[in-house]
């Protein structure tokens, strides 16, 4: 035995390798280059004995079948040991609990603090929860005028991305390990070296802050040559780049036309968080629809949700535009001759005849990834309507305080890098080997770069290639500012110490001016000491505000300021682009919902998440229509090669129903090698087609090549074949999934507002409609004394956006399965977002039904459990008792909402010591073998029910929020006791419209979904089939 | 007149009555009370083990340690590996459990019922039957325990007093299955040996052997062959029968209302019950088949296990295929008739959606081919045709427990969740480890102990029969 131990210790020999066989050793990685000694590098036979010995559990799951999660946990448990063990495990050496704790600190407490996350389409105001000073949730600030409390899977998502533990951790200079010291004073001598800054390059992600847009002002004055380059893949060519953009007030329109612009499904459109919510809030009462009109080049959310949704090919959006602007009696406008289709006429027609209607009550929106004359067309619609300072504000800040013509200037940079002009690149959290136009080679002339330095949170594609890279602080670790959509500025103020010693881009900028080592704590302050934002509006001094904004999370009287008259010259100046030839193939480009660039690729959470529209999870892939999938031989799941001007990428094919037709949709961000164990290699590398001359959309070629892709797409869609004689149409051309939802199931019910005057009670007429009667069962009914929780989703509003999911997974730790196990149906999310496709599967509209566990009354599943581990609650909910479940899915099967979810392997991670940083420590980390499900967030109850308690009172109505209530921009969900006549939430589950779904099961569901109510408009076709219940 | 005909008839039922006793004759003419037991002993008791024997027993063996294998692979890693999946969260262990179930069931009815009912020709087949129905509740008691999600918990539900005084939910259908297969081990196992005990006698005697003495002689319990053990060999044997009848249709009862209870569409039929328990007697009686066939032939048992049982065999099946054609007309009828459009969608995705081929299968093997033709003594009583019969009708019914359980699975009611099954390698070896184990289960139970009790068979000997007729030769 002791031998052994010897050999462990003593037998490592120092591996023979000189700095060329460790070059090559790393050349020949795939994969990600953590090396953590000599020895790991040469993966010498002792070395992978000693792992082994380290971690004998670990050894055998090589040959699990889930070879992702087995890598996965093996990484984790290897990196750990060396890299993470200083700032998690607890020391060899005895250790106690705080004798004096940390003034504010209550254990089991937690706390919140006000900061805001930094994105680049505004930042999006937060209030984030910590316990023992670790972030374990972060959700919007709801105090905040623009997001009031409201999220969206983006920012519910950079939580993990703080804990990824593929982070890098180090200073590196040509792999070897640094300090940020010696990078700052080679940096700093090196560019005062050349006095004027010349040959000296930034290259950055749009810089949204404040305090950096001041500081990098300093580095120009001080270095007048010095030049900065700002790229973002998502932004560049948009005009967010100028960021100049209308606020709009949709509280005010009661027609909404979208022109391509996606803004209700997630933060990649600026003012997401608002416009959803100021939608939604017209659609709560069917008193007060609003109604939407969509032109859309590839399926959204916000189209399906629309009213009225017609598809085109991206290139014939701007000629529409113009039509439509003609068409409403912009002056001087002269649209391009095209054929449209009668179809297309008729909706032109009632679409401006609406307008015209509702002048100075309408609003037009134009999309992000659309020509810009569309944005054009839009504002001379807007004020052609009267629409501006109404339904829209103009404003002459800028939500972008640096803006870029980003195209032209990432253009220059390559020029001057292959002109060898470059001594110094700087890279600032971007990613341009991954992410720049393809035309633009620009990891060639990266090349040509006498030196390049990369701060960012990973070593990717980027920082593999740059000499130095410094790890990038997450904006959870750093002090920063930004502003949000309506220009309020928020201070982003760190929750924890950077984990890996991160910096920001402030530190670099710093580091270059008078006092380099002035932090960006005092950096901000700086700023906002200076400027006159709040000395203007607030009075007082510095410090008081400067603590109230802290705590409040944004700066008093900073949104901008917008006019309320039309711009002087509102006419429409740009050219209406030529259309591409009808028959041509579009290929449309757009960030990926999910991971949007492709920074977070390595997010667990966001990769799984079932994206809206196609359920697609694990992958992007090229959508097209079922006529295009037919029209080119293809099944779906099958590999096409995509070619745009030569360049080359394959990609699997699937339906996104809805699509134009003779167009394909890729997302961008996925494809990438570097991303980390979770990112790298899922889906292809739409940027390896994407030229700087048509970033939106451009015309190329698909053809099939061999072999099947194997996508990963959570939700069966079926083309309804049945026979009249069995319920079908008989023609193919619908879902059968939708058809039966719609119609007999009675699982999605809705009206159009003139059916709904006719019939206020249509949701719960008909015979599967109709809620049993409680004396039918053979059990005793549960009586519930005090509270009974319940939930009410109003399907009017919600949009789809997947909000509410990713709030879930961070609240109830659920894990992620990877790709294999999705494929297979075994996803663990608690809720999800049920989509049913209504009508023709080429011009669908869309109903998304976020489905949980019901927490019935008559619950199926707590009859069959033979061990009684999901039980009733006095207080109704459905409980889950992990520790009792013996795994035998009897509850699942007899779930006739299929909301349990069984952790049919070892599923969560409980090996990555980084990830244990992440979890909620009030809800259980499953394990192998044991049913979950939605708890209705019955620890967020219980917390709400011990402080009730303490002060001697009742619950209040809206003291409890469940997590996806809290994350919803729509406000979609509400929560609370039903037996309080008085609550929200008994007041909408006793509106006419709320019904619960398959209540003629006597499931008696707590969660009940308000029918949603159309206001279409009559002259365009009204409904797309018959979804009235059979009257019984 | 048709009077040939008659005549033929005549002819025919002659040749199947014994002239000595009058009755229908169940062995072939010319077994005496030494040939019978001589030919029964000498298959446990010869040191000559057959080749083929070996070769069997090696297959079974073989197979049974694939089946320890993908357990090991299971309890490590967990029920993951199989291809259950959200929403047909049941796949091929509950499919199987109710397979083996199933076939347990001949045994007991065999041996109780037609006990009861004096079926004196069950006799010659009753022990390898019940055997049968042992090694099938071992291997069908097998996956109860390894579907679990944490099988090393599976204790928690039975009803042991805990001191954390937590019971099992009583409510729930799987609870009533401990009890019911549980009961249904225990009272087989022991009438299955109370039923050899005389026969343990007859080894005791015979044997040559000192291990073979002592190990009969200890398996005997003291039988002497005394008419008073006789008396209370015959009373034990009947009131087992008795404790052991309502169990035949109790079990697959029980097993069905894990569906008939569950609200899924598919399986929440009042029909499942009688329907159950006649498919688990149809596909039971095929398994007595497909074992006694070869078994005869291969231990040239032909004058034992004659075509006469074949036959008669071949009659209850036929019987109980039409109860069980009936339960499937009844689910397509009630599809309709209930106008639930759950269950119209529940049928129509069953016979024409994704996984509509194995209806077929199902309704090819368990309905077309046994209902025509085992209407004809002719090929009831070929004995190449009644295997084939065997392995179509225990094809078929597994497909039935498939359709049962994955169609109504996967497509429930809420269209969202609809997904697929598909089995992986690792559900193929544990169904075919669990056929391994019953083989070598069974063929250890061949080689050791007497598979037709000698001691039944003696007594429909003509020899063994007072009747009116001998009475009057012995001029009582």
């Amino acid at each position: 035995m002791s031998e052994t131990k010897n050999n462990l210790v003593t037998t490592i020999q120092p591996a023979p390798m000189t700095l060329d066989a460790v070059r090559q050793e790393l050349k020949s990685v795939k994969g990600k280059r953590y090396w953590r000694s000599v020895d790991e590098l040469a993966n010498t036979p002792e070395f992978q004995a000693a792992v082994e010995k380290e971690f004998p559990g670990s050894a055998q799951e090589w040959v699990d079948p889930v070879s992702r999660r087995g890598f996965m946990k093996l990484m984790g448990a290897s990196m750990a040991l060396a890299g993470l063990a200083g700032c998690t495990r607890q020391p060899d050496e005895p250790i106690y609990p705080y004798i004096k704790a940390p003034e504010d600190l209550i254990l089991g407490k937690p706390m919140y603090f006000a900061t805001a996350h930094p994105f680049v389409t505004g930042a999006v105001p937060l209030l984030v929860k910590t316990d023992q000073f670790r972030p374990i949730k972060i959700d919007g600030n709801p105090e905040h005028p623009y997001n009031q409390g409201s999220s969206d899977p983006f920012t519910q998502a950079t939580l993990l991305d703080l804990y990824d533990p593929d982070r890098s951790q180090h200073v590196t200079f040509r792999g070897e390990n640094r300090e940020w010291a010696e990078f700052a004073q080679e940096f700093r001598q090196k560019v005062a070296s050349t006095k004027d800054g010349t040959g000296i390059y930034f290259l950055s992600e749009t810089i949204t802050s404040p305090t950096l847009a001041r500081q990098w002002k300093a580095v120009q004055a001080a270095y007048p040559k010095a030049t900065l380059v700002q790229y973002d893949p998502a932004i560049a060519g948009t005009v967010l780049e100028a960021g100049d953009l209308p606020v709009y007030e949709l509280a005010e329109a009661d027609v909404i036309v979208s022109l391509d612009a996606d803004f209700l499904s997630g933060a990649g459109f600026p003012g997401f968080h608002k416009l959803v919510r100021e939608y939604a809030d017209r659609r709560k009462s069917p008193d007060k629809l609003n109604r939407l009109y969509s032109i859309e080049s590839t399926p959204t959310t916000t189209g399906l949700k629309a009213e009225h949704r017609l598809g085109l090919r991206a290139s014939e959006i701007p000629a529409f535009a113009a039509e439509l602007a003609k068409a409403v009696g912009v002056a001087g406008i002269e649209p391009p001759a095209y054929a449209w289709t009668d179809e297309q006429k008729k909706f032109l027609a009632a679409l401006a005849k609406d307008l015209k209607a509702h002048a100075g009550k309408s609003v037009v929106i134009p999309g992000l990834y659309q020509d810009t004359s569309v944005a054009g067309l839009a504002l001379a619609i807007n004020s052609a309507l009267g629409n501006v300072g109404k339904t829209l504000m103009v404003s002459q800040d800028a939500v972008n305080p640096l803006p870029f013509d980003q195209f032209a200037e990432l253009k220059a940079l390559v020029a001057d890098m292959n002109a060898g002009k470059v001594d110094w690149l700087v890279i600032l959290n971007a990613n341009p080997i991954y992410n720049a136009p393809a035309d633009l080679e620009f990891a060639a002339a990266f090349e040509k770069a006498k030196m390049t330095a990369h701060l960012g949170s990973h070593l990717d594609e980027t920082g593999q290639n740059a000499q130095w890279h410094i790890p990038a602080a997450h904006f959870l670790e750093s002090w920063s500012d930004a502003r949000a959509y309506d220009g309020t500025v928020s201070i982003v103020q760190p929750l924890i110490d950077p984990l890996y010693g991160g910096k920001t881009s402030h530190h670099i900028l710093q580091a270059l001016l008078d006092e380099p080592g002035l932090s960006p704590y005092d950096a901000v302050r700086q700023t906002w000491k200076a400027t006159s934002y709040w000395q203007v509006d607030v009075k007082g001094d510095f410090e008081t505000n400067w603590r109230k904004s802290l705590h409040a999370g944004w700066v008093e009287g900073t949104k901008f300021v917008t006019v309320s008259k039309p711009p002087t010259d509102a006419s429409f100046k740009g050219k209406v682009p030529t259309l591409s030839a009808k028959d041509s193939l579009e290929i449309i480009f757009r960030p990926d919902p999910n991971v949007y660039d492709g920074r977070w690729s390595n997010v667990g959470w966001l990769q799984e998440l079932p994206k809206p529209v196609t359920n697609l999870s694990w992958d992007n892939a090229a959508l097209v229509s079922g006529a295009t999938l037919t029209k080119y031989g293809l099944e779906e799941d099958d590999i096409v090669e995509l070619t745009v001007a030569g360049r080359k990428v394959n990609a699997p094919v699937i339906v996104a129903p809805g699509h134009p037709d003779n167009s394909v949709t890729v997302h961008l961000g996925y494809g990438r090698s570097f991303a980390g164990r979770v990112g790298s290699g899922a889906g292809f590398n739409a940027y390896l087609i994407r030229t700087s001359d048509a970033p939106f959309y451009a015309t190329g070629t698909m053809k099939k090549v061999e072999g099947k892709w194997g996508v990963a797409v959570t939700k069966s869609h079926i083309q309804d074949h049945r026979p009249k004689l069995f319920g079908g149409q008989g023609n193919g051309n619908n879902s059968l999934e939708a058809d039966e939802a719609i119609s007999e199931r009675g699982i999605i019910r809705y009206a159009t507002l003139a059916e709904y005057k006719a019939d206020p009670g249509f949701a719960n007429e008909g015979e599967t409609h109709t809620t049993t009667d409680k004396s039918n069962s053979l059990f005793p009914n549960w009586e519930y004394k005090d509270n009974a929780w319940g939930m009410s989703i109003d399907m009017n509003s919600c949009t789809g956006c997947n909000a509410c999911i990713v709030s879930c997974y961070a609240e109830n730790n659920i894990a992620v399965v990877g790709k294999q196990q999705v494929r297979i149906g075994r996803n663990m999310q608690w809720l999800r977002i049920d989509t049913y496709f209504e009508g023709d599967l080429a011009a669908p509209r869309a109903y998304f039904q976020p489905m949980a566990c019901q927490h019935c009354e008559n619950a199926p599943c707590e009859q069959v459990c033979p061990v009684g581990a999901t039980v009733h609650t006095p207080e109704g909910l459905n409980a889950m008792v992990y520790n009792r479940c013996v795994g035998t899915r009897y509850c699942s099967n007899n779930c006739p909402y299929k909301v349990r979810r069984f952790n049919f392997l070892l599923y969560s991670d409980y090996e990555t010591e980084s990830l244990k940083l992440l979890r909620n420590p009030d809800v259980s980390v499953r394990s192998r073998g044991v049913m979950e499900k939605c708890s209705y967030c019955v620890q967020r109850i219980s917390a709400a029910k011990i402080e009730a308690d303490k002060e001697n009172r009742a619950v209040r109505d809206g003291e409890i929020v469940t997590a996806c209530q809290q994350a919803c921009p729509a406000s979609a969900i509400t929560f609370g006791n039903i037996n309080d006549k008085q609550s929200r939430v008994a007041k909408l589950q006793a509106d006419e419209r709320s019904y619960q779904v398959l209540a003629d099961l006597n499931t008696r569901p707590r969660t009940k979904y308000v029918a949603a109510v159309l206001n279409p408009n009559s002259e365009l076709e009204a409904t797309p089939v018959e979804h009235a219940p059979a009257k019984g | 007149m048709a009077t040939g005909g008659l005549k033929e008839d005549e002819a025919t039922r002659d040749r199947r009555i014994d002239a000595a006793t009058g009755e229908y004759r169940v062995i072939a003419p010319g077994q005496t009370f030494r040939s019978v037991t001589e030919k029964i002993t000498r298959i446990v008791l010869t040191p000559d083990t057959p080749l083929g024997w070996f070769a069997l027993f090696g297959v079974g063996g073989a197979l049974a340690t694939m089946l320890m294998v993908a357990l090991t692979w299971l309890f490590l890693i967990g029920t993951g590996i199989w291809g259950i999946t959200q929403p047909a969260a049941w796949g091929f262990a509950i499919i199987n459990f109710v397979w083996w179930i199933g076939i347990g069931h001949a045994g007991t009815l065999i041996s109780a019922i037609l006990l009861l009912f004096k079926q004196s020709w069950r006799n010659s087949i009753n022990r390898f039957a019940e055997a049968m129905t042992i090694f099938a509740v071992v291997c069908a008691g097998l996956f109860p325990l390894i579907h679990l999600g944490r099988p090393w918990l599976g204790y928690w539900l039975l009803p042991y007093p805990s001191t954390m005084d937590v019971w099992p939910q009583f409510r729930s259908p799987l609870m009533w299955d401990v009890f019911a297969v549980s009961t249904y081990a225990i009272i087989s196992v022991v009438f299955w040996y109370i039923g050899m005990v005389p026969d343990f006698g007859t080894m005791r005697d015979r044997a040559e052997s000192k291990i073979a003495q002592y190990f009969y002689g200890l398996c005997s319990l003291g039988w002497r062959g005394s008419v008073r053990h006789w008396m209370r060999y015959e009373t034990a044997s009947l009131l087992l029968a008795g404790l052991a009848t309502p169990l035949v249709l109790s079990v697959h009862t029980v097993i069905s209302f894990d569906f008939a209870v569950a609200v899924l569409p598919g399986w929440h039929t009042t029909i499942f019950p009688p329907y159950f328990v006649a498919g688990a007697i149809y596909s039971g009686f095929a398994m007595v088949l497909t074992l006694a066939i070869p078994l005869r032939k291969f231990y040239h048992l032909e004058a034992l296990v004659t075509e006469r049982h074949i036959d008669n065999m071949g009659k209850v099946m036929l019987a109980t295929g039409f109860i069980v054609a009936y339960g499937y007309g009844m689910e397509i009828f009630m599809a309709w008739y209930s106008a639930s459009h759950w269950e119209a969608f529940m049928m129509w995705n069953r016979m024409f959606g994704p996984m509509g081929w194995a209806y077929l299968v199902l309704v090819t093997c368990n309905l077309a081919i046994p209902l025509t033709t085992l209407w004809s003594r002719k090929l009831r009583t070929s004995i190449g045709y009644m295997f084939f019969i065997s392995i179509v009708v225990n094809t078929g019914m597994w497909f039935e427990r498939f359709v049962i359980v994955v169609t109504s699975l996967y497509r429930d009611f809420l269209p969202s969740s609809w997904g697929t099954y598909r089995a992986t390698k690792w559900d193929y070896m544990t169904y075919v480890g669990t056929l391994g184990l019953f083989m070598f289960l069974f063929l250890l139970f061949v080689r050791f102990l007497p598979m037709i009790p000698m001691s039944e068979i003696r007594t429909m000997l003509p020899g063994a029969k007072i009747t009116a007729k001998t009475r009057a030769e012995a001029g009582d």
